[in-house]
């Protein structure tokens, strides 16, 4: 059981890790609660859909396509809906529910409220220590943990990754670097986008689509960057496997409550910030003025 | 300043749309109502079934009512209940006020549906609901009679039957378990949605397995809407459940089918699993929901003469079987005839017929009981089983139950990894 | 009879002097004169329905504006404090059959308490933290919900609970009436010396600590009324539906509250009573294209904010009106100098 719970906390967490990063990055880049982040998630996850469904395209190949499709398309919403308004604090934030809920309605109307799927890239299942685990899983963790590391080494050793943490850290000094804080923007608008965009292709051959599929997520994601320390990646690392172990331990420990997971898990997200206001990494920021 | 300009003419395209009215006719067409979730398949089942029915009735002239034969009208009333509860009452007192509609029905999520009916009887409008499974919106009409008489439930049947059937079912998979495969002690494994309807179901499934000589092996309850279940379904596999019974009705069915199939857990599932009722299953699991049984209402054998030909009129024209929303079409008819019979479309007058009608419908006789419920049992609707066998949903249940097997029914058909667990 | 003219003329006089010199407060008093005289004309039970709604939830994204607006505590989860006096108000109708003038209250007393069970961990966060915090309690409170569907009924709710008065006519007086009082009230309270406290705490908290004053009793204090508010908002419904379900406490609700506020224009009260006005009717409105109902419904949000990124209200204001460079009273638009000062106006 122990088995059990390790594997598929391993499996959630690191589905959770992509997102949280993704979304961790715009927050302290560009300073955006981009309650629209899972929505590209969904959005990926419907183009390869349709590319694997109406114009018989290969699964993979639908992934790879879905991909820059999806990131041009949150790089435009964010040039015409949010960069003309991102003074506005509280504009910014409906501005990217309602373009979540754009995108939703839009796959509404086109697809309805059926329930989709995609086959797995590989199927069967493999043992694990007596464990049963389906090769997708096991693809979308190897997929998931390839990922981060790709992302950590942008982050750390390529200039603009460099130009993204500074950024992050004191967009003022930053600026006043000579730094072009609005390309540095994008860049990171677009590599959070791509992130959601593969987790939506890890994730689809797993899940079922709907036009709802992106609020569970988004939930979750939010709650792993709060518990994380908001903008700290390290943070939003550690918070995802903390609630993905979360949702194994309810549902093994708890089988007559894992319709509880959720809640269980945005419980201890509260506990901890009663405990730490800032988050588990989260630096205790002076006043900003 | 340009793009405010294409902003007002997008504004004024809107307002011109609005100017389109419906067209005048001669005779005053009777109308019903269809409320449902359009934009989702429920919804989508109860405009369906309906169009064909008021198809096939103004074909033939229409419905005569008091020497004059009357088309019938249908208006679609968009609930979005899934979405908004406020929707959903503002679209049925819109279908009332504004389009003055003499009947009503459809309904699905039950927490609307009780807000939809109390709008329906405020304004003694018969309401026949068709998706909404919970005894207490029927247990209303015993409690006051006055106002709530307005309300029948011709589908599906309610939940408490809903359990006796799957019960009678995960009996009848236990039998051949153990007379076909060998095994001696069963243990179920139950997974059931965490919803209201469910729990009569799931008590009433730890009280009976051990009287039905089995053992209850775990009881496991997701989220309706979860999207993964490989976690319950490792510890289903963990407890060495022999059969694991299944009670969702929500989307939560398709990630459970599918992730089923892919992990080959050794068990056959037996129970309810609305999503399985779909034509869609077999390719949101990827095929990997074969062998996924569940209780249901239409499938094409013959449950009465009309079964088949409305399930392949049905298939004709909309490109999917039916789902059990559907029922609508036999909710227009039996409105139609009750009009006919009481030779009126008053509310009260219609009421009286219906309540001794008898009739035959596409999910077989109906008979509304004291509490305005369709009557469940053999020589009335007694809903089915079906199992999904390599792409087709067939019937698999009732065979042979009390005299009752329904034409086209075929044997149940376990997997072959399950099996492979006990023929080594 | 003297004495009610007299007092007459001096209300005549206020009015000229002050409601009429102003656009927007006429727009005010043609407003609410419009909703109280609205069944005079016409009492299609459709339209008082929508309109009782409207009010209802014009109340909730008041109260969200006072305590996220006025008082800067970005709340994501105001449908805990809507949900719960619905809840409590059904429970309280239902089991103990105390009739709607008395559970509506305790409702919102109901929903005072969530104000504190929300605001006392919600002390020390701030901004988006406490924004995706707050979000969280309603989504805590649905699983205990659903865990006890002997208490609360499930999915299925709590039902049955009595009228709110006979006719709907009554129902749109009483709910027009609440929406009216409780929002004026909460103005006065903006408007009041806590109001600038409030305010205060928005613009620069640790300022205003050091300033000796208690900021956490104040933003407790916040929480506590903005709850009320949400609560009887929250009875009200309770008692239109004659159901508490949990799709009160559903996410959707909450994101709701936040695009009618920020739509109409935060802090002002009456900014998110005209956003509920203007958005609500208008998904009524645009049934004539249901499959794209809510997808026009978030684009015009979308394009709206683009060009008002203040919101509505305010933006319209601003074109209509001046501020008084000098004693800062607002002026109509076409004035050259102001009606207060007789400074000259740019």
């Amino acid at each position: 059981m122990i088995l059990d719970i390790i594997v598929n906390g391993l499996i959630n967490g690191s589905v959770y890790a992509l997102l949280a990063i993704g979304f961790s990055l715009v927050m302290g880049v560009a300073r955006i609660v981009n309650i629209a982040h899972t929505a590209f998630y969904m959005t990926s996850a419907y183009f390869i859909y349709m590319g694997f469904t109406y114009l018989n395209i290969p699964p993979l190949l639908a992934m790879l396509c879905a991909l820059p499709v999806t990131v041009a398309l949150g790089l435009l919403a964010y040039k015409f809906f949010i960069k003309p308004i991102q003074e506005h604090e509280a504009a910014v934030l409906i501005a990217t529910i309602a373009l979540a809920m754009v995108i939703q309605e839009a796959f509404l109307m086109v697809f309805g409220g059926h329930y989709l799927g995609v086959p797995p890239l590989v199927s069967g299942y493999a043992l694990i220590f007596g464990v049963k685990v389906t090769w997708q899983h096991l693809l979308a963790l190897g997929v998931a943990l390839a990922v981060l590391i790709g992302v950590r080494f942008f982050l750390m050793n390529t200039k603009i990754g460099l130009a993204i943490r500074s950024t992050a850290e004191d967009r003022e000094v930053a600026n006043l670097m000579g730094m072009n804080v609005t390309a540095v923007a994008m860049w990171a608008v677009a590599v959070s986008i791509g992130l959601a965009a593969i987790t939506g292709a890890i994730v689809v051959p797993l899940v079922v689509l709907d036009p709802h599929m992106w609020m569970h997520p988004l939930i979750m994601m939010l709650a792993i960057v709060v518990l994380g320390g908001l903008g700290s990646i390290e943070g939003s690392f550690v918070g995802a496997y903390i609630i993905g172990f979360t949702e194994a331990l309810v549902v093994f420990l708890l089988p007559m409550g894992s319709f509880l997971k959720d809640p269980v898990a945005l419980t201890i997200m509260i506990l901890v910030l009663l405990i730490k206001p800032e988050g588990l990494f989260g630096v205790v920021f002076e006043e900003e003025r | 300043m340009r793009r405010l300009g294409l902003f007002l003419v997008i504004l004024l395209a809107g307002l011109l749309v609005v100017g389109t009215s419906g067209p005048a006719q001669a005779v005053k067409p009777i109308k019903i109502g269809v409320a449902g979730p359009m934009s989702f398949t429920q919804g989508e089942g109860h405009w369906n079934g309906a169009t064909l029915a008021a198809m096939e009735i103004n074909e033939k002239g229409g419905v005569m009512v008091g020497g004059t034969k009357r088309p019938i009208e249908l208006i679609k009333v968009d609930t979005n209940e899934f979405i908004s509860i406020p929707d959903a009452t503002n679209a049925m007192e819109l279908a009332i006020s504004r389009h003055n509609v003499d009947f009503l029905v459809g309904g699905f999520r039950s927490e609307a549906v009780l807000v939809m009916q109390d709008i329906a009887m405020d304004n003694k409008k018969i309401f026949i609901g068709c998706g909404a499974a919970h005894p207490k919106l029927c247990t209303r009409v015993t409690k006051d009679y006055d106002r709530y008489k307005y309300w029948f439930r011709l589908t599906p049947i309610n939940s408490t039957f809903l359990g006796k059937v799957v019960f009678i079912q995960l009996g009848t998979v236990a039998a051949m378990m153990k007379k076909g495969l060998g095994v001696k002690d069963l243990s179920v494994a139950i997974i059931a949605e965490k919803a209201a309807w469910n729990e009569p179901i799931v008590a009433a499934a730890k009280k009976f397995l051990p009287k039905m000589g089995m053992k209850v092996a775990g009881v496991w309850r997701p989220s309706p809407v979860a999207k993964d279940v490989t976690a319950e379904l490792g510890a289903i596999e963990r407890s060495k459940a022999n059969i694991i019974f299944t009670s969702f009705s929500a989307s939560v069915g398709i990630p459970f089918a599918k992730q089923y199939g892919e992990l080959k857990i050794a068990a056959p599932v037996v129970g309810i699993n609305v999503e399985a009722q779909k034509d869609g299953f077999w390719k949101a699991t990827g095929g990997k929901g074969n062998y996924a049984m569940t209780l249901n209402t239409y499938a094409k054998v013959k449950i009465t003469d009309l079964t088949i030909p409305f399930y392949e009129k049905y298939l004709k024209t909309f490109g999917e079987a039916p789902n059990y929303t559907a029922g609508t079409y036999d909710a227009v008819y039996l409105l139609a005839k009750a009009a006919e019979k009481a030779g009126t479309i008053n509310s009260d007058a219609v009421v009286k017929v219906l309540e001794k009608i008898k009739d035959v419908s596409t999910a077989g006789v109906v008979v509304f009981d004291k509490s305005h419920d369709v009557t469940w049992g053999p020589g009335y609707v007694t809903s089915l089983g079906t199992q999904w066998q390599d792409g087709k949903n067939m019937c698999v249940w009732p065979y042979k139950w009390k005299g009752v097997t329904y034409e086209g029914t075929v044997p149940i058909k376990f997997a072959p990894w399950v099996i492979k667990r006990y023929k080594k | 009879m003297y004495w009610l003219m007299a007092n007459l003329r001096q209300a005549g006089i206020i009015v000229r002097n002050e409601v009429f010199v102003l656009p927007s407060r006429i727009a005010v008093l043609v407003f609410v004169v419009a909703l109280l005289a609205l069944p005079i004309f016409t009492q299609d039970p459709y339209v008082l329905r929508i309109i009782i709604l409207t009010s209802v939830f014009a109340l909730l994204a008041a109260s969200w504006d006072f305590l996220s607006g006025f008082t800067g505590q970005m709340n994501f989860g105001h449908a805990l404090f809507f949900g719960v006096a619905a809840y409590t108000a059904a429970k309280l109708n239902l089991d103990l059959s105390i009739p709607p003038w008395g559970s509506i209250p305790l409702g919102a007393v109901g929903g005072v308490l969530a104000g504190l069970v929300v605001g006392i961990p919600c002390l020390r966060l701030r901004g988006a933290y406490l924004a995706l915090t707050t979000l969280a309690f309603p989504i805590i409170l649905m699983g205990v919900v659903f865990a006890l569907p002997d208490f609360t009924g499930g999915e299925l709710g709590i039902s049955g609970l009595s009228r709110l008065s006979g006719s709907r006519v009554g129902d749109y007086y009483i709910t027009g009436g609440c929406m009216l009082v409780f929002c004026f009230l909460m103005w006065k309270i903006t408007d009041s010396k806590t109001g600038i406290i409030l305010h205060a705490i928005r613009e620069d908290e640790v300022a205003c600590r050091s300033a000796g004053i208690n900021t956490t009793r104040y933003k407790l204090m916040a929480f506590c009324i903005s709850g009320f508010f949400a609560g009887i908002s929250g009875g009200l419904y309770a008692h239109i539906m004659r159901l508490a379900g949990p799709s009160t406490l559903e996410v959707n609700t909450s994101f709701l509250v936040i695009i009618w506020s920020v739509f109409g224009g935060m802090v002002s009260i009456y900014g998110p009573v005209a956003g509920v006005f203007i958005l609500f009717p208008m998904l009524e409105f645009l049934r004539f294209i249901p499959q794209a109902r809510m997808l026009v419904f978030a684009f015009l949000v979308l394009l709206t904010l683009l060009y008002m990124p203040e919101g509505l209200i305010p933006w319209i204001r601003d074109k209509i009106e001046k501020v008084c460079p000098r004693c800062k009273a607002r002026n109509l638009g076409t004035r050259s100098n102001c009606r207060v000062c007789n400074a000259v106006l740019d």
